[in-house]
């Protein structure tokens, strides 16, 4: 979405940026960024603790691994609010995050000027816990890849040292398994010694030898009080060893260079002929195993070994999910401080941060409103704030708001820091950066655009807005949270749902649900789709086709989803449902009636499938992705059902008028000024 | 320094730590020495008596049961790898044509990057492709470079693919002959309206290219003026007319009259961006010489358009015109990936995929099926360990890597990847020698029998594998957590009559378990007791309202028919039973299967 649109502009920054630190290279630095993988990740997140706390906003920004499943799951013309959501959910579920930059900002009053700290993670999907093991699996989109690529992106950095992490869900779920294996009882232990049995030859006399050995050396234990510490190879040539050794202030022999299945075999003999001893598998920290046959006292004692043992390998387990959590760390950090967030056109940043973080994404939009409240209190999205501020607006200058060419428009001395010769007026906010430590204003602004650095971008589009909007930093104290002050009230927690068709989505809870959306009113249950129709037939030809049968001024447009699909709006509903009507009667009969129809052409070759666009929505909300979308039709399956149900259709209808109050027209009203603005001109 | 590789090899071929430390210095080929290398790889293949090929991917299953087993029948591994092959992606192509001289193997290795670019930004040859995380990881651990297979990978494009291409990439195109000679429905009125209107216009601007080739003594101005008055344009340094079309009826009525004017004009077909034809572009030539050169020409330029567009399929293409007998590690994982990039979309059943491929890649020897021939026991999985469990015969192979000029760089591990290509030539050389057998036996299309889904020549892979027949195998899903195979059996056996009789029970994966009836009928009977409400009681009622299902084989190979790639089994048989109403199951019949313990999937990795 996002990524998509800034396409064409960031090539041209990046050469422009790539031109100017020719010429500065020896004389400015590259600009500092925190870069941080799993070797310092555990450092970083502690510094980061303060720094977060400190901070007046943190700006954020994601790089994924690809944005549409599908051609036709990009925005469409014709994407009502909760099919956008469903499109944005879809991608959020797919992909993966790669880079996710972090980047607090804290207004210093002795330097007069913001400080920030932009933080680069480096973050990947690996399995940390092999007992959880739901494989997983991501998408990516090989446009996405390339575009990473063009600018550098260094994916062995992100494959070998990316962090992992858990959602709080998987975390709750890998406790749970964990509470299943070390729980009540230990009858897993029991089971499993079941299922082996001594058939072949090969494992009889392993289980033979084995048992000697382990006699001999229980005797040696219960005889000469101390049995030689060092007891005799067992097999020459092999690696297998033993050791007498204590495991938890107790005699144990320690069992090394035996295959799993060979210590299966001794825990079965340990099990059949020793009624004194115990078998324990135990795995340290770095999940380096280890296998030892105890001896214990008596019965009492043998239980409290078990426990022991069972007790230890689950604090092991706890502490393996407890690393596992990883990245999710920061956004805990993030929730828990309540922070105000700064992101650019950021709503599908937020549903992944949702969907790898939280846990699965909500059904629909409402739950989803409904819940990201919760974890963010406080979501202010800069390209918002740049398209509805009439100030901010106007000075765009009707540019475009994609996030370079925003930074370089409004924050000229951030991004030519290096050509300190350049004064620029006062209003501009002073930002520094900060990394370990060490204090920057002078930058060569050429480099990577990597997620750290977009955050940082982003954060400084917002103080630089937040300067213009009459904004005093002077004044402003640390106490007084930037999210509740008024100037800001009207952008914080609205984001672009589809920023290509301006519907904007409101995260305030409280509200009734037509206050939550601000969405273009469309009458869907006027649009039919078509698919399946014969290839070569263009939308014009459809609309022709259609207007013969049901009168020239029947249809309003056709629109294409892609190459196999339209969508066609009726003048009214009850086109529809004759459409839909006379198209089945027409399948049905073979008569030359039918041949000549009109919609003959439509319906060449049989296998043009029609349905309202309710079903839309629910092609769009299988988790199925196919190329293209006839293909994802027929998948899903809305073929059986291209007749929609006449009451069912006048009562969706009714759920789904929007009615915009007029609490939230004014916000509205500013922004289709400003639409008509910028078409006008 | 081949040298050191071979004698370090030979002495030490019995240990398998060595082995692995063994590395043979591999061509790397990436976008930037493709094409130099391409006449190189010619070479070796046309030298060479057989090619191992292996490949790196993105992935091999995503869920436990997506993974070929031993109670699929031909066409469901099959289903199983095609759901693989159209989501994974080739990251490496390793290929090593070899020779054998006796014990003597000579081989040249080369080891590909792939990354499907879209050169030609039409979401070709692939919109996006699926990762496994773990798998990615275990490649990173292995040293696997990723930044060189994305930024060099070399691209391609699937033989459907480059047709379809063809006439997107914008290149104006030569019309068909075949189209122009199909005279097709009758003229209307309009037609030849429209016809006539063109003639004329076709003639004389014709007409003025004669002229103006007589009146060589004009200068630029007043050619420049004709050319502006007659609305006559250039197409390279040729005269030529755009006419523009509303329709390939147009088109099709263009190129029939443009073929009065045959002897001096060529009509190309300029294409829209929307998979049209925009225009027809008449070329005027100067002479019957002028014309040949000029269709060679553009034959030269779509050549080389082709080429680019192609890329590493080049290599494919070159295998498979070869004919020569490939060596692959998993004949059904390996070739429903190559076919899926490199030919085109796989078809929906094993047949047509069988008889789809062996059209282009006629002779497949697959290393899995050889060495359970020889080595029953022996996973392939692990080359090194499949290696060494041939020690016990006697079959050494030297191998000399006789690639030209291989760069071998102080990078090590980078230089290592495409090792596997080389140990798949080394083991089937060593089958070969311990096998003896004339060259017939491998070479036949039996490798491709074993995945036919005539169902009465599977084979039996392995020797203690005891056959049965898929009318006895009984799905059974909604069981308790934490319950083993050895404690379900218990618990059905006391559950109901029919498990008197000697029955199996295997966990698929942790949500589904199969239970194999030995004695047919039995496994009828109690699909009819679980789904038969009055005849249910006891233990088996109890476990029914628990929410314990069962069903027979067809669901499953339904469920894998319409793609219910669930990560749970035990959902997409619910959802294939839902689905059963209004689908028509077609293939019905039984099939026999191997059943092994050893492929059962084992609880505890799960």
């Amino acid at each position: 979405m996002r990524r998509h649109k800034q396409w064409p502009l960031r090539p041209l920054a990046y050469s422009f940026c790539s031109s100017s630190a020719e010429t500065v290279t020896n004389s400015t630095v590259a600009f500092p960024l925190k870069h941080v993988t799993k070797s310092n990740f555990e450092t970083t997140l502690n510094d980061l603790r303060s720094l977060v706390k400190a901070a007046d906003f943190v700006a954020i920004d994601l790089e994924m691994t690809g944005v549409t499943s599908a051609p036709w799951r990009d925005s469409l013309e014709f994407d009502r609010y909760d099919v956008r959501y469903l499109k944005v959910k879809d991608s959020a579920e797919k992909f993966a995050v790669v880079q996710f930059g972090v980047c607090p900002f804290r207004w210093d009053s002795h330097t007069q000027s913001f400080v920030s700290h932009p933080h680069n993670f480096f973050v990947f999907p690996r399995q940390e816990l092999t007992f959880d093991p739901p494989a997983h699996e991501f998408l990516c989109q090989t446009t996405s890849i390339d575009f990473l690529a063009k600018y550098q992106f260094d994916f062995n950095t992100c494959i070998h040292e990316g962090i992992s992490y858990l959602s709080r869900r998987q975390e709750e779920d890998a406790s749970k398994r964990l509470e299943m294996l070390y729980g009540e009882e230990g009858i897993d232990s029991t089971v499993e010694t079941e299922d082996l049995k001594l058939v072949r030859l090969s494992d009889v006399l392993f289980a033979e030898r084995m048992k000697k050995m382990i006699n001999e050396w229980r005797s040696g234990l219960l005889h000469s009080g101390n049995a030689s510490s060092e007891s005799p190879r067992i097999s020459n040539g092999s690696t297998q060893s033993t050791e007498t050794v204590f495991y938890h202030m107790r005699p144990a022999l320690s069992l090394k260079g035996f295959t799993s299945h060979q210590l299966r075999v001794i825990k079965l003999v340990v099990g059949k002929h020793f009624g004194d001893l115990v078998y324990i598998h135990s795995n340290d920290k770095n999940s380096y195993s280890q296998d030892f046959v105890v001896y214990t006292d008596s019965e009492y004692d043998k239980e409290n070994l078990m426990k022991e043992a069972k007790d230890e390998r689950k604090r092991v387990g706890e502490r393996k999910i407890q690393y596992a959590i990883g990245f999710r760390q920061v956004i805990d950090l993030l929730s828990s401080e309540k922070k105000l967030i700064v992101g650019h056109n950021c709503f599908l940043d937020i549903a992944h941060v949702y969907s790898k973080f939280l846990g699965p994404l909500p059904s629909t939009a409402e739950k989803f409103v409904a819940s990201i409240n919760n974890h963010f209190p406080y979501i202010v999205d800069t390209k918002i704030l740049l398209n509805v501020n009439p100030v901010l607006h106007q000075r765009m200058k009707k540019s475009s708001t994609s996030l370079s060419s925003a930074f370089s428009l409004l924050c000229p001395q951030i991004e030519f820091s290096s050509r300190s010769s350049v004064s620029f007026p006062q209003q501009h906010v002073k930002i520094e950066v900060e990394v370990d430590n060490v204090r920057s204003s002078n930058w060569n602004a050429g480099g990577k655009h990597e997620a750290g650095y977009d955050a940082f971008m982003t954060g400084c589009i917002f103080a630089q807005a937040c300067n213009h909007l009459g904004f005093d930093f002077k004044q402003h104290s640390q106490s007084d949270h930037l999210a509740q002050n008024e100037k800001l009230d009207k952008y914080i927690n609205r984001l672009y749902l589809s920023w290509t068709r301006g519907d904007i989505i409101n995260l305030r809870t409280g509200h009734s649900n037509a206050d939550n959306w601000r969405v273009s009113k469309f009458k869907y249950g006027n649009i039919v789709l078509i698919w399946n129709f014969p290839r070569k037939l263009k939308a014009r030809e459809i609309k022709e086709c259609i207007c013969k049968a049901f009168g020239s001024a029947s249809v309003t447009s056709v629109y294409h989803v892609d190459d196999s699909a339209v969508f066609v709006m009726f003048k009214n509903s009850e086109l529809v449902w004759d459409f839909l009507t006379l198209k089945q009667q027409l399948e049905s009969s073979d008569g030359p009636v039918s041949v000549l129809h009109p919609l003959s052409k439509i319906l060449e070759g049989g296998n043009t499938g029609a349905a309202d666009y309710e079903a839309y929505k629910e092609i769009c909300s299988s988790h199925i992705s196919k190329i293209v979308f006839s293909d994802q039709a027929e998948t899903v399956g809305v073929k059986s059902r291209t007749r929609p149900d006449p009451q069912g259709e006048t009562e969706r209808k009714e759920e789904n008028t929007v009615v915009v109050t007029p609490t939230a027209s004014d916000l509205i009203d500013t922004f289709l000024a400003n639409r008509v603005e910028a078409k006008a001109g | 320094m081949q040298r050191r590789f071979l004698s370090s090899l030979s002495s030490s071929a019995g240990n398998t730590k060595t082995l692995n430390q063994a590395k043979w210095s591999v061509k790397q080929v990436k976008k930037s020495n493709f094409h130099l290398t391409l006449d190189e790889i010619r070479t070796s293949i046309d030298s060479s008596e057989f090619i191992a090929l292996s490949l790196q991917n993105t992935g091999s299953y995503a869920a436990a049961w997506h993974r070929v087993s031993s109670i699929d029948t031909p066409q469901t591994s099959y289903l199983k790898a095609k759901y693989a092959a159209e989501r994974y992606q080739i990251l490496q192509f390793s290929l090593c044509p070899f020779s054998l001289h006796d014990s003597k193997l000579i081989a040249h290795p080369y080891n590909f990057h792939l990354f499907p670019r879209d050169e030609l930004k039409l979401g070709m040859p692939s919109y996006s492709f699926s990762c496994q995380a773990s798998r990615l990881t275990s490649m990173a651990r292995e040293g696997f470079d990723f930044n060189t297979c994305i930024y060099e990978g070399i691209s391609y494009l699937s033989r459907a693919q480059e047709s379809a291409s063809k006439f997107l990439s914008g290149n104006p195109i030569l019309a068909d002959p075949i189209t122009v000679s199909s005279s097709s429905s009758p003229a209307t009125v309009a037609d030849t309206v429209f016809v006539g209107r063109i003639r004329s216009r076709v003639k004389n601007w014709r007409q003025s290219c004669i002229e103006s080739r007589s009146k060589t003594g004009d200068d630029d101005l007043v050619s420049c003026l004709r050319r502006l008055v007659l609305g006559s344009e250039q197409y390279g340094s040729r005269l030529c007319l755009t006419i523009d079309v509303c329709s390939e009826r147009q088109v099709q009525l263009i190129l029939e009259m443009m073929t009065e004017f045959s002897d001096d004009v060529v009509p190309l077909l300029v294409a829209s961006k929307s998979k049209g034809t925009q225009a027809v572009r008449a070329v005027f030539m100067g002479s019957k010489k002028d014309k040949d050169l000029f269709k060679r020409e553009l034959q030269d330029i779509e050549n080389e358009e082709n080429r680019r567009v192609r890329g590493f399929r080049e290599v494919v293409d070159l295998i498979s015109s070869s004919q020569k007998p490939v060596v692959s590690q998993n004949y059904l994982s390996d070739f429903t990936l190559i076919h899926a990039k490199f030919l085109g979309p796989l078809p929906s059943n094993v047949d047509d995929f069988n008889s789809s491929l062996s059209s282009a890649f006629p002779n497949i020897v697959d290393l899995s099926q050889l060495m359970k021939e020889i080595s029953p026991l022996s996973n392939i999985s692990n080359l090194p360990t499949a290696m060494s469990s041939l020690n016990r015969f006697f079959a050494p192979v030297d191998v000399e890597v006789a690639n030209q000029g291989c760069p071998v760089k102080s990078n090590e591990v980078h230089q290592s990847h495409g090792q596997n290509a080389v140990m798949l030539s080394q083991l089937f050389a060593k089958l070969r020698t311990i096998q003896k057998s004339d060259l017939s036996t491998l070479q036949s299309n039996e490798d491709c029998q074993g995945l036919a889904s005539d169902n009465e020549n599977v084979k039996v892979w392995s020797k203690n594998n005891r056959r049965v027949s898929s009318e006895n195998l009984v799905f059974i899903w909604g069981l308790m957590k934490k319950m083993t195979a050895s404690k379900l059996k218990n618990v059905l056996q006391t559950s109901h009559p029919v498990f008197a009789q000697e029955f199996d029970v295997k966990y698929l994966d942790k949500s589904c378990a199969i239970v194999v009836f030995w004695e047919s009928g039995l496994s009828e009977t109690f699909i009819n007791v679980v789904n038969n409400e009055e005849k249910l009681d006891g233990s088996l009622r109890e476990m029914v309202a628990e929410g314990l299902r069962a069903s027979g084989y067809e669901t499953y190979k339904r469920a894998c028919r319409l793609g219910f790639w669930e990560a749970e089994l035990a959902d997409s048989l619910d959802k294939s039973l839902e689905s059963s109403d209004m689908d028509l199951d077609l293939d019905t019949e039984a099939s026999e299967i191997d059943w092994s313990s050893e492929f059962a999937i084992n609880f505890d990795e799960l």
